[in-house]
């Protein structure tokens, strides 16, 4: 019996939430304990893809005792694991570099458990079985994130912060709305549950018109979670306002939590409904016919959006917000293929390319986020025009952000490049099978948008590590421990993209537990819900 | 009854979207506020009113022999967690006006810099 060990990262990471807060007296022994929480919460996630990935396969925990369907369920299927996986990987570095880069008076009353608690809320999001406890986890995350995003105090922090806490609190009350109508309709907020009795509505009195909406409305909310366009508008100033390791915290994993969402709840939940769709100029028999054309026109749109923003920003963190708008775009156009795949590899593999692809941009945006931490703390700028010269006067700050931003192009061996090559793959694979005027320009958005990352990177590396130095540039003192996590992060992006393989074969299968209904089923409740 | 409840919520949606597009803050916090109320109300109505039994209500039967019309005990514990998280956010939205307030001396929102 290791079901126990489902629950070790979100343990681990309130641990560390106790911790960080009874030791803030003593500054030093704060910071220490506060790493050592991301390192133990990397190895409880580590426990965890040897137990589910490597091991006796899924695992369920049920708090309490309470068997599903009325308890509360914490399910770790390999998606959920490669999710947290993710997350301990941007966590780890992100919470390092805090510890040297932040203000000490600063860190000293809550950064750090706030931190943690971050982290909980994305460990809660990931393992979550239950609609409601995914509504509680979104929240604890956000409720963290905005007091990040006011961090600093001034006008313009507090004024992004109160953007960003209304506009998700509007998100909030349409997830709201969603679950509270599907409990309504189904009768259950258990997502294994839910998933057996939308496959079979009938046996349990189900009407399924509704289901379509309030799938839409869930759509809705995590669109905005993930930034996607047209919801993208709050991500510029939220991330301008927030420390930047938290930035790169919201923009590697945090709005991966809105993505892994939508997979979790449209291939795995309502992956067996079947329902006439005939909607926006659309026809099909489930959900995921009207989900997928509407992820591949907000994918591109999203595409277009973040690159041409970014091709025009004057600051790092400004460049960069847009392009992580653009990138979530590329993150979602494999997720729409494998909505309007017909057939079972070709949905596998779309969403396989998905994830290898956030997990790529989780590492390359995390680290590009923390090179301009570090550019920041050295030359006192996130100015493009007042940073020139920087790769001569620190080669190895010069090289990590070159091995970022090339992995952010799509240049091998690094996995930027397989991420994009897969996405691709998907995308022809699809306007080849239907080679509609649609699925050919999907492909265009997507050459369009690598062109736009190149140029933006280009530029971007050409203004602030080459040409000539700058006052302030002549002047930056780099400090070591800062280059030395961000080298840690270079060399991870390089060895996982040489060693491709077995982070393919990971997501594969995690991309098949996304789409194995029967599987996640038979994990959570294998007894079977009491009949009506 | 059901009529009824779909009308407040209507309502509670039509006046919290109304004070989310003022330009002073204050209200643009109040509309959060009763933008979440009504999503409760809604969650209520969702898990459907109906007549009780002794066996949803036992403290009802001990009480005289009627028992009234509930609501689905699963989704009043689920709106007393949203009800807490609703006052936190709300609270902190208040805590971040009195300090935009502070920063930019005007509670419009077009005024800030």
């Amino acid at each position: 019996m290791t079901e126990q060990i489902v629950i070790g990262p979100m343990l681990a990471a309130m641990a560390s939430v106790v911790l960080t807060l009874s030791t803030r007296r003593f500054r030093r022994l704060q910071r220490a304990v506060s790493v050592a929480g991301g390192v133990a919460y990397a190895g409880a996630v580590g426990a965890l893809v040897w137990r589910v990935v490597l091991g006796a396969g899924p695992a369920a925990y049920q708090v309490g005792g309470v068997e599903a369907p009325f308890g509360i369920t914490l399910v770790a299927d390999e998606l959920s694991a490669f999710m947290l996986v993710l997350a301990a990987a941007v966590g780890l570095p992100s919470i390092a570099f805090s510890a040297v880069y932040v203000d000490p008076d600063n860190q000293a009353v809550f950064y750090h458990p706030l931190f943690h608690c971050l982290l909980l809320g994305v460990a809660g999001s990931f393992l979550t079985g239950d609609l409601f406890s995914l509504f509680v986890w979104f929240e604890v995350m956000l409720m963290a994130s905005y007091v990040f995003v006011a961090f600093y105090g001034g006008e313009q922090h507090t004024a992004a912060a109160l953007r960003y806490l209304v506009l998700n609190v509007v998100g909030g009350t349409l997830l709201l709305l969603g679950i509270g109508g599907l409990y309504a309709v189904t009768g259950t907020l258990n997502m294994a549950d839910m998933a057996r009795r939308l496959a079979t509505p009938a046996a349990y009195g189900i009407d399924v018109e509704p289901v379509l909406g309030l799938s839409m409305l869930l759509f809705a909310a995590f669109a905005l979670k993930a930034g996607l366009v047209p919801f993208q508008f709050w991500v510029p100033g939220a991330y301008r306002a927030a420390p930047l390791p938290v930035v790169a915290m919201l923009a590697g994993v945090t709005k991966k939590v809105g993505v892994y969402a939508v997979v979790r709840l449209y291939f795995t939940v309502f992956g067996g409904l079947s329902v006439e769709v005939d909607a926006l100029g659309v026809t099909g028999d489930s959900p995921l016919a009207l989900l997928g054309p509407i992820l591949l026109v907000t994918g591109c749109a999203s595409i277009l959006v973040g690159g041409l923003g970014a091709v025009v920003r004057d600051t790092f963190e400004e460049t960069f917000a847009y392009s992580s708008i653009g990138q979530v775009g590329f993150i979602v156009v494999p997720v729409g293929v494998a909505a309007l795949a017909d057939t079972e590899p070709l949905r596998r593999f779309a969403v396989a390319a998905a994830l290898v692809y956030a997990l790529h941009h989780a590492l390359a945006k995390g680290l590009l986020f923390l090179v301009t931490g570090a550019v920041r703390s050295a030359t006192g700028t996130g100015r493009l025009a007042d940073v020139g010269g920087l790769a001569g006067r620190s080669p190895v700050l010069g090289a990590t952000f070159f091995v970022g931003s090339l992995s952010l192009v799509g240049i091998p061996p690094l996995t930027g490049f397989f991420g994009k090559f897969l996405v691709f793959d998907a995308a022809v694979r699809r306007a080849a099978a239907g080679g509609s005027v649609g699925a050919v320009g999907v492909v265009v958005a997507l050459l369009f948008g690598a062109v736009l990352t190149i140029l933006y990177t280009s530029r971007t590396w050409t203004r602030c590590f080459w040409g000539a130095r700058t006052p302030l540039v002549e002047d930056a003192v780099v400090d070591p421990a800062q280059v030395a996590i961000l080298v840690a992060v270079a060399t991870a992006i390089v060895v996982l993209g040489i060693g491709f393989d077995p982070v393919f074969e990971f997501a594969d299968a995690a991309a098949g537990a996304a789409i194995d209904r029967e599987g996640y089923v038979e994990v959570v409740d294998p007894v079977g819900g009491v009949e009506e | 009854m059901s009529v009824l409840l779909a009308a407040v919520v209507g309502g509670l949606f039509a006046i919290g979207t109304f004070l989310l597009h003022r330009r002073d803050l204050v209200k643009v916090v109040l509309g959060v506020a009763v933008l979440t109320q009504g999503a409760n109300v809604y969650l209520i109505t969702m898990g459907g009113i109906e007549q009780g039994t002794s066996d949803t209500v036992p403290v009802l039967a001990t009480h005289g022999d009627h028992v009234p019309e509930t609501a689905d005990p699963l989704v009043q514990a689920l709106v007393l967690t949203a009800i807490v998280i609703s006052f936190g956010t709300t609270a902190l939205a208040l805590a971040l006006t009195y300090r935009a307030y502070q920063e930019n001396e005007t509670m419009d929102v077009h005024q800030w810099r």
